[in-house]
């Protein structure tokens, strides 16, 4: 029985060999190209740009309920949180990642594994932001991906064995990387995460085949940037020309901005497109200021890391809106012209349709049912207009007392969280996984901090509705309008995709992959994965047959934070898969 | 680790072992147990009985916290590692250190290491953990919901009393009669520390633009030194260790006081888990024996730092007792 079943192993890893030698190296040309490109899934976004849309459309409205599981792979082990990744496909390969900084190889025809990578995690390091990661890059023969640790390593795509790591931050400093990384021309580009003391975020690229440092880009103002060539660090401005503008003292220092959710790149402009976190302290009555470049996109040359514009989203932030969220480059044709326009749903709330060439602000609208910080946006600049009364008390001047609470919605967790939205060019809509929420912000009475006295905050976080928290929405960028909606008992946390079949996909932590008609909103489909799905939807053609994956396995944010919201989620049950999908073909005859 | 390079013959052997053998126990301290549950991925469940059977007492101090708990060479120092060593010797156990990596607040830090574990080392948990603040306040929160927030834990056996303190440079200021002279000297502060809010928001903001940040308090005195601050404010323990450097022996104490910080003093004493409160009955002699006794002002004083008998005590002790707590008879 033994030498039998050892037989069979070596000719399924013979099989699996040839299968991934095979494989072809991913270009510059296919990741530029990759949303044209529907039999691959090469970038995070599936397609640099992040629209999520595939051209796909041989499984469409009229045949998504013949949709089939094929296979599902188990990611093993007990590291079963979170699992937010998006899968990529390339030449009968998968390349996924888990949490706690694990990448796999599977073969995509059977769902046999090729290999697995676990990050070797140093001991005692504490990440501040939970164990997740979002998803892989590909580049020639290589895996890129960050760790918990705040290394990049890039692994041989047939092996899985490492070709290069470099550390990008230092973990004991309170950095951690859980985004994807993207690759534009040949640079290997990443943000970082970080905990909100005495962090200052960045935006860094590093040479794909070497693993070098290209450039570093600080995303507070105040802080010099450098290439780096033939071996010299060469100074290349300070962001934002210089310290102490829109910071008092010397808290520009240690401003925060954490690059936490990666970026996306828009080869017309040749612009990264990045998010940027809160700043810190998160008192935000120690900072007057708008607190450069916290809480803001920024628009960076990909080849030095020079800032072209930014477009701050909640100035002098003092409810943790972090602006990460990613920015959406689309055609967005008015009045008979086409615009260079992109668009991001804030965490605050608003959504921001800007000029992508120049960061002019076009248009800006709620995209949740209420929002109690801001009575509204400055129709020329975009700015909100503060709600007298709506930002959380200063603890220092109501020390010992719980102040008076203030109420704000949307809760810190965001009208919509990391999860990315959608775009279609043929509906014109944007997709956007978002949530009903909010937070009373007090100030704690007693606090304590590593043996001292302290000022501390305390929150709590709400559902605004009995029934509901996730709400799936239609959102047109030239109105403002919410074309259709789809209300989900839970948060939503996982990512969105549409497709040309007139489909919109998404999860949700009840353990469901749905599908969605794109113009009505109308439910098509479902399937319980088993675990809350929490990553985001990828879908490719092979053999004539659309494929579609998604990750499953509840965590991320929600679950860490508790109060009333807990009550929803406290009993999904945690899980680690890879779920695959496909049409039939005799299905798509049918049709 | 340390192998002995064996040159021959038994008696070098046997000498060469003797050394391993010391050496080992010296670096035991500054070795933690890996005593968990790898089946399970829990913690050892170590009970006072299974303490006592185990022959050692894991101590949970934060790493890199002069003058309280810190490294040196590869060995634990401070004044807590002092006391702890001091409570497994009455024990009749092994001290055994435990460092914790400070979180955010005080409830994390208990979370991840008196009661459930770090989610990413679920099996190490310290058996008691030094330096939480005894406050009957903190102890009986309760959330909206009425739940007692810190009922996973006992806080007890309050053994020092901590205040703050600022250290000025004499060449810089003739003195600090109060804060306000902050507004034209800079100061150093621990970043994200009672010292950095209320030194940021005081007076109206007027000193904020004067406030240095660094990560810690012996950065600030490093800064002190190169004349990028003219003073620094911290724990007074964190102080007191700095100006008995010689680095720092032309820098001064400051007499201001702190108008407007509601917490001026605070105690600080012990965790446990709270299904352990065997242990807790036993640590809880011990230290009530070293502070009547004035030895916990004797571990203090032999590190060059002042000592404040708890609010605590105060309570019932009287002149003469406290006298003898702190050290005066």
């Amino acid at each position: 029985m033994r030498s039998n079943k050892f037989g069979i192993r070596i000719a399924a890893s013979a099989l699996a060999l040839a299968v991934s030698y095979g494989a072809q190296a991913v270009t510059d040309k296919d990741i530029m190209n990759d949303e044209n490109t529907p039999e691959d899934v090469v970038t995070y976004g599936m397609g640099l740009k992040g629209q999520r849309f595939s051209s796909l459309e041989s499984l469409n409205t009229d045949n998504i309920q013949y949709l089939q599981p094929v296979w599902a792979f188990s990611f093993g082990s007990e590291k079963m949180r979170g699992q937010e990744a998006q899968p990529m496909v390339k030449d009968g390969v998968m390349y996924v990642s888990a949490s706690y900084s694990r990448v796999y190889a599977i073969d995509v025809k059977t769902g046999e594994e090729l290999w697995q990578y676990d990050a070797r995690l140093p001991d005692g390091i504490m990440p501040c932001c939970d164990v997740v990661n979002r998803g892989v890059a590909l580049y020639d023969d290589k895996v890129i991906f960050g760790t918990l640790d705040a290394k990049l390593v890039a692994l041989n795509k047939d092996t899985g064995k490492p070709m290069w790591i470099k550390k990008v931050a230092d973990y004991q400093a309170g950095y951690a990387i859980t985004a994807a990384p993207i690759v534009v021309k040949g640079k290997v580009i990443t943000g970082v995460s970080g905990g909100e003391f005495g962090i200052v975020g960045k935006v860094e690229a590093y040479d794909a085949n070497t693993g070098e440092k290209v450039w570093t880009r600080p995303t507070v103002e105040g802080h010099m940037g450098y290439v780096y060539k033939d071996g010299k660090k060469i100074e290349n401005g300070i962001s934002g020309g210089k310290a102490g503008q829109t910071w008092p003292g010397d808290m520009w220092k240690n401003g925060g901005a954490a690059t936490w959710l990666g970026g996306t790149y828009d080869p017309e402009t040749d612009s990264l497109f990045f998010g940027t976190g809160n700043p810190a302290p998160w008192n935000s009555h120690l900072r007057p200021g708008d607190n450069l470049f916290s809480s803001s996109r920024l628009a960076i040359d990909p080849d030095d890391g020079s800032i072209k514009w930014h477009f701050q989203t909640t100035p002098h932030d003092g409810w943790d809106y972090d602006g990460v969220n990613e920015l959406v480059s689309f055609d967005l044709k008015e009045n008979g012209k086409t615009i260079k326009a992109a668009a991001t749903a804030d965490r605050n709330g608003f959504m921001y349709v800007l000029n992508r060439e120049n960061g002019d602000f076009i248009r800006g609208f709620p995209f949740v049912d209420k929002i109690t910080w801001a009575k509204g946006l400055d129709p020329k600049t975009g700015r909100p207009i503060f709600t007298e009364g709506g930002r959380p008390g200063d603890p220092s001047a109501t020390e010992g007392t719980k102040g008076e609470p203030v109420v704000a919605q949307p809760a810190f967790l965001g009208g919509k969280n990391w999860m990315p939205m959608a775009y279609s060019p043929e509906t014109e809509l944007f997709y956007v996984p978002s949530n009903e929420w909010s937070m009373d912000i007090w100030n704690e009475p007693v606090s304590y901090k590593k043996g001292a006295a302290f000022l501390g905050a305390g929150f709590t976080i709400k559902p605004a509705n009995d029934d509901y928290i996730g709400v799936l929405r239609a959102m047109d960028p030239k109105t403002g309008e919410e074309v259709w909606r789809y209300e989900n008992t839970a948060p939503l946390w996982g990512g969105v995709m549409t497709t040309a079949g007139n489909l919109v996909f998404t999860g949700t932590p009840e353990g469901y992959l749905k599908a969605f008609d794109a113009k009505t909103g109308k439910q098509l489909y479902q399937f319980n994965t088993g675990s809350g799905v929490v990553g985001t939807p990828i879908t490719w053609e092979m053999d004539g047959e659309q494929y579609v994956s998604v990750l499953s396995g509840w965590g991320g944010a929600v679950p860490l934070w508790g109060g009333e919201v807990a009550k929803v989620v406290k009993d999904f049950n945690q899980g680690g898969m890879v779920w695959t999908f496909k049409l039939p073909k005799d299905r798509v005859a049918a049709n | 680790m340390c192998r002995p390079i064996v040159v021959g013959g038994t008696t070098m052997k046997t000498i060469a072992l003797f050394l391993t053998l010391m050496l080992t126990w010296a670096h035991a301290w500054a070795q933690e147990v890996d005593d968990g549950n790898d089946l399970l991925n829990r913690p050892a469940d170590r009970t006072y009985d299974l303490i006592l059977e185990s022959g050692y007492l894991k101590v949970g101090v934060y790493e890199n916290f002069p003058p309280y708990s810190y490294e040196v060479d590869g060995e634990p120092r401070g004044v807590d590692i002092e006391l702890g060593k001091r409570i497994a010797w009455e024990m009749g156990v092994e001290f055994r250190v435990h460092w914790i990596t400070p979180d955010e607040n005080l409830g994390d830090d208990l979370r991840n290491n008196v009661w459930k574990g770090h989610y990413l080392a679920k099996q190490r948990l310290a058996d008691v953990m030094l330096r939480v603040p005894y406050d009957k306040k903190y102890a009986y929160m309760q959330d909206s919901t009425g739940e007692y927030i810190n009922e996973q834990v006992v806080l007890f056996g309050p053994y020092q009393q901590e205040t703050w303190q600022i250290a000025f440079d004499p060449e810089k200021l003739d003195s600090v009669e109060t804060v306000a002279v902050f507004q034209y000297h800079p100061i150093g502060v621990e970043i994200d520390t009672l010292p950095d809010f209320y030194l940021s928001s005081g007076l109206g903001g007027r000193l904020r633009d004067q406030v240095r940040h660094y990560r810690n308090v012996r950065e600030a005195f490093e800064a002190m030194r190169a004349g990028e601050v003219s003073a620094v404010m911290g724990m007074r323990s964190e102080i007191d260790h700095e100006l008995a450097r010689p680095e720092n022996a032309a820098f001064r104490l400051a007499g201001n006081g702190f108008p407007g910080i509601g917490k001026q003093v605070w105690d600080v004493g012990m965790a446990i888990k709270h299904t352990h409160r065997q242990l807790g009955y036993a640590l809880e002699a011990i230290v009530d024996r070293l502070v009547k006794q004035g030895e916990m002002d004797a571990l203090f004083a032999d590190l060059n730092l002042r000592y404040s008998v708890p609010q605590y005590y105060r309570e019932f002790l009287d002149a003469k007792a406290l006298a003898r707590a702190e050290g005066e008879l």
